[in-house]
């Protein structure tokens, strides 16, 4: 008999997993977080300062953010290595929404990756940490802020389609009626992050 | 309108190594055909568009009602079976290609056997001890055995592999069919004896967890598999298998 | 030694039949011209007859077994029917045990329909699709064995012959690799034949598209016998199509499902009128003949053309989805109309061959080492069919075969390596010499058009209603048939690839040989019995005929004997339908051991 190994079973769900936790819930309490601009940079930069403040911070940071997102960010680009997408021949509602989950999570990656570097990384480097003034510079450029919108577009897409796929995934929305329904909050929920989120950004602006 | 010819065109290929090449035909219409009987008409005159004489088309058929799962191709782009593509209702314009999915064997004609070995790898049998007359099967509910007909009326067709984005080259899954079966060995009372096995092969690699979700696969099904719902029931048995019976071990 | 057992063919019997001969212990080699999960027997819809419950309305296998008899006009030796009957019930338990998903009842227990030519419910069903449910069973059995190393299996493989030895004892096969057409032969120490019947002959048929009767043929022009052949059941209902005729199971009619056609204007019930006992029930051959009449002669058929209705509207649709969901979507993808709200379109459809190779109550042929099984034997229905016993003989033929052939193989003395005696090479030169002759085949007539020719002459002549100048005209036209196959085309000269033409122009000549041994037995028969109906010859003549026909091959055409039928049981009475069927008398001596 040979040897089985289920790695590649673990890992998948692992990357289940975190799409919903910890980066989905991330997501949620980082869209409001950032919704303090709407009181004005100094209740905004206080905020941040706490959080900055926070013990074992970068540790937090490191073990409950940055890593789930590289290894969700990075497995997804696997899997989106090992698919083939066939729209145009079966132009079915879920068959977009499987190739529309891809492109957002290769989208929403790379902003990400953009966004914690600009706002994160280049300020431990630097010294200079992030606040209400510097992202609103930033967002002058429209080239930038037209990137953030399509961050925020596609991380919320993703997380409320992807949280359709965690819900069949583990085995939670079974019938036919339960997906359904189903589908149709996770719709909602991509809607709601999307107004969420773009509210928050709007505040910058 | 009512005597136009049915045209086609068809996808050949004339060895499983050498390259494909289009060649198109034109069938006098009459009421009642269906793909297969169109290309039956090219047996009987196989010659092409251009008047010139050629070989016929070979293909893959057998039952012709749509319960052996022989005849499956892609007709005007879509996955499907020939034998119950209506010409009344798919039209006179045929695009007729090899399934992309499997080895072309000839022409139309493709080599399904990975799917019977999927077959093989995720244990689709009830373990009995012999066929000798060993008394009454168990009992079942009349509910688990609706449940389990549905799947069981699966033919191995191979549509939904075909219109599966994570079933290609690239990817190691096995694919929906395959991997649908369990569940209806799962259910057997007997068959629940071997239930942590296969639960433990779709574990492995190109098992349940490289399911894309795209749902294709129920959409193109010609026999209403509950394939999606199958599918989310088994993560749901895999998924605690994988928590709390690989915590037993 | 482990002793080798090839099957050809890998429907009910082929795959059952392995199975067994896989438990007693042989290797087994399985050829199979498609993937045998796509075999004929997925096409069978209704059920598969067994008395499970005897206490039940009082049925006994007895019952089924004279129902059985009865059913086939007498024509069945009664032995092994009696035998088969008698293990019906074991093996319906047997193929739940495998899991086939057969429909219960509340309880849980096997739920049991009626069927045409019986009385009591004892038809065991899955769904709409028991063929295919049994079929599916025994596949994944055998992928079971085949991945413990006791069966191998050759998919898209043709057999073409028996290799037999000097002293005429089969040792292997010859056959075709469909991908390659390479020809290559297989010895083995038996080999049971499986291989189906041959509705294609017919052109149009409810058979699927490899039911030729090529194999069968073939083995019939090398010696192999052949009994009973001009025994064709005609379904009654069949859908009409381009490309062959579907199957409407008589469960139609066994959940309620009623006949009719307009006479004055009004619905006319014509079976239920004439056989008020049985109603829409009646046997097939009868059903058939009703409504090839109502048809035929009264010209009575719906919008004038050769159809009558079946009728299900008057059933909840709940319910008929529910038992007979498979069928009706059938009827809905092929007619394109919905039968839970209009009646469906039926005529008569070739369906069944109850004849056969012939074969011993061993089921092996007049050949030494050569078994056949399933609808190619002759064994268990006589004259005519009943509905669900055919999914009963296949794999009850199958369970005797499987452990036949692996005592001969056990008793033989040489096993085949050392036997050769060159007799594999010379059945390859012979079939390599048949090939590379329809390879050469540039003559102007195509194959598959004369195909069509043979089917549309047999279906007219050889079907329903036989009559002896048409039966003799048709075997002089079959004999034309055969002349002209010489100067047919072979359309496709290409080699080392899978082609369909060159094996077509090859199994069209078997088929001619197959119709010719249909026709002539049919004509021979001066009497009316089971399936075969002359209005000529409009009664039963059991002194004359009751008898089985054997055809054996000569070149020039089958030549006919007669054999006595085994009537160990049953002492042979009138067969009607318009009353009830009074209980057989039993002969003395019932407990006849076999």
């Amino acid at each position: 008999m040979a040897t089985h190994h289920y790695y590649s079973f673990y890992l998948r769900r692992f990357h289940s997993l975190t799409g919903v936790i910890p980066i989905g819930a991330f997501l949620v309490e980082h869209f409001f977080t950032n919704s303090f601009a709407m009181f004005g940079p100094e209740v905004y930069n206080s905020k941040v300062a706490f959080f900055m403040g926070l013990p074992y911070i970068l540790l937090i940071e490191i073990s409950l953010i940055w890593l789930p997102i590289l290894y969700h960010g990075a497995y997804g680009c696997y899997i989106v290595c090992t698919g083939q997408v066939n729209t145009f021949r079966y132009g079915y509602f879920r068959n977009w929404m499987y190739l529309m989950q891809r492109l957002t999570g290769v989208i929403a990656f790379a902003f990400i990756i953009y966004h914690v570097y600009a706002t994160r990384i280049s300020g431990l480097l630097t010294g200079q940490h992030a606040s209400f003034e510097s992202v609103g510079r930033s967002l002058d450029n429209p080239l930038i802020l037209a990137f953030y919108v399509l961050g925020i577009l596609s991380s919320s897409y993703h997380l409320g389609n992807g949280l359709f796929g965690f819900l069949i995934t583990w085995g939670i929305a079974i019938g036919d009626k339960a997906q359904r329904g189903v589908s149709i909050l996770c719709v909602l929920v991509s809607a709601g992050m999307a107004a969420f989120g773009l509210a928050a950004l709007s505040y910058f602006v | 309108m009512s005597d136009k010819p049915i045209r086609l065109k068809i996808k050949r290929q004339n060895t499983p190594d050498s390259s494909p090449y289009w060649e198109e035909f034109s069938v006098p219409y009459t009421p009642g055909h269906n793909v297969i009987s169109v290309l039956m008409e090219i047996q009987k005159n196989p010659v092409n568009s251009r008047g010139e004489k050629t070989s016929p088309v070979v293909w893959e058929c057998n039952c012709l009602e749509e319960v052996c799962g022989a005849c499956t191709m892609l007709i005007n782009g879509g996955v499907r079976q020939a034998c119950s593509a209506l010409i009344d209702k798919i039209g006179r314009e045929l695009t007729l290609e090899p399934i992309t999915k499997f080895p072309v064997v000839r022409d139309l004609h493709v080599d399904r056997g990975k799917m019977f070995e999927a077959l093989k790898k995720v244990g689709a049998w009830i373990p009995i001890d012999g066929t000798y007359d060993m008394g009454e099967g168990p009992r079942m509910a009349p509910k688990d055995q609706e449940e389990g007909y549905r799947l069981a009326k699966c033919m191995t067709c191979g549509c939904c592999m075909e219109a599966c984005p994570q079933y290609n080259s690239r990817s190691s899954f096995i694919g929906p069919a395959p991997t649908v079966q369990v569940r209806l060995f799962n259910l057997h009372p007997t068959g629940a004896m071997n239930r942590s096995e296969r639960l433990e092969t779709l574990m492995e690699k190109g098992g349940i967890a490289e399911c894309g979700n795209a749902q294709n696969c129920v959409r193109v099904c010609p026999k209403e598999v509950p394939l999606t719902k199958t599918l989310a029931e088994l993560n749901k048995d895999v998924d605690l298998y994988a928590i709390f019976g690989m915590l037993k071990k | 030694m482990n002793n080798r057992i090839i099957i050809v063919g890998g429907g009910l019997a082929g795959l059952m039949s392995a199975i067994k001969a896989a438990e007693a212990g042989c290797g087994v080699d399985l050829f199979s011209l498609v993937p045998v999960r796509r075999s004929h027997s997925v096409c069978a819809q209704g059920g598969i007859n067994g008395c499970v419950q005897p206490t039940r309305e009082g049925d006994s296998p007895d019952e089924h077994f004279d129902d059985t008899v009865y059913g086939g006009d007498f024509l069945a030796n009664q032995t092994p029917v009696r035998d088969m009957c008698h293990a019906a019930p074991a093996i319906i338990k047997l193929m739940d045990r495998m899991g086939v998903m057969f429909n219960r009842t509340p309880e849980g227990n096997l739920d049991f329909r009626a069927f045409g030519g019986a009385k009591y419910r004892r038809t065991a069903f899955s769904g709409a699709t028991t063929g295919q449910q049994l079929l599916y069973a025994l596949d994944e059995q055998v992928r079971r064995l085949e991945v413990e190393g006791k069966i191998t299996k050759y998919e898209f493989w043709e057999f073409l012959g028996a290799v037999l030895d000097d002293d005429g004892t089969c040792r292997g096969i010859s056959a075709l690799d469909m991908r390659t057409m390479e020809v290559r032969t297989f010895p083995a120490d038996a080999v049971i034949m499986a291989v189906g019947g041959p509705g294609v002959i017919f052109g149009k048929s409810t058979n699927s598209a490899i039911n030729t009767g090529t194999a069968a043929a073939s083995l019939y022009t090398q010696g192999v016998r052949y009994a009973n052949g001009e025994f064709i059941q005609v379904h009654p209902t069949a859908i009409q199509g381009i490309d062959k005729l579907r199957l409407m199971s008589e469960s139609a009619r066994g959940e309620g499902g009623r006949i009719w056609t307009y006479r004055d204007g009004k619905p006319w019930y014509f079976l239920e009128e004439k056989y008020p006992a049985y109603g829409n029930l009646v046997p097939r051959d009868i059903a058939t003949r009703e409504i090839f009449h109502v048809c035929v002669d009264m010209k009575l058929g719906i919008e004038g053309k050769n159809q009558v209705y079946l009728d299900l509207t008057h059933i909840p649709a709940e319910t008929l989805n529910r038992k007979l969901g498979g069928i009706l979507e059938i009827y809905e993808k092929f007619a394109g109309e919905d039968p839970r709200k209009k009646p469906m379109k039926v005529f008569p459809g070739v369906h069944y061959s109850m004849g056969g190779i012939w074969v011993d109550y061993d089921q092996m042929t007049n050949v030494p080492g050569l078994f056949a099984a399933g609808e190619c034997d002759y064994q268990y229905h006589g004259a005519n069919r009943l509905g669900a016993n055919a999914l009963l003989s296949c794999i009850y033929s199958g369970m005797v075969a499987g452990p036949a052939a692996a005592r001969f193989a056990n008793g033989l003395h040489k096993a085949a390596e050392d036997s050769r005696d060159g007799c594999f090479d010379r059945e390859k030169r012979r079939q390599q010499e048949i090939f590379s002759n329809i390879y050469r085949m540039n003559g102007s007539e195509n194959p598959y058009r004369m195909a069509n020719e043979l089917g549309e002459l047999m279906t007219e002549n050889v079907t329903v209603v036989r009559y002896n100048d048409r039966l003799k005209a048709t075997d002089e036209k079959l004999k034309e048939l055969q002349e002209r196959w010489r100067s047919l085309n072979v359309l496709d000269t290409s080699r080392g690839t899978a082609n369909q033409a060159v094996q077509f122009v090859r199994q069209l000549k078997y088929m001619l040989e197959m119709a010719r041994v249909i026709t002539v037995g049919a004509l021979l028969r001066n009497e009316s019995r089971g399936a075969h109906y002359k209005p000529e010859f409009p009664e039963r003549d059991d002194a004359r005929f009751l008898k089985t026909t054997i055809a054996d091959y000569a070149p020039s055409g089958p030549r006919i004997s007669y054999q006595e039928v085994d009537l160990g049981y049953i002492k042979p009475r009138p067969r009607v339908y318009d009353v009830e069927k009074k209980v057989g008398t039993r002969k003395e001596g019932d407990q006849h051991e076999r």
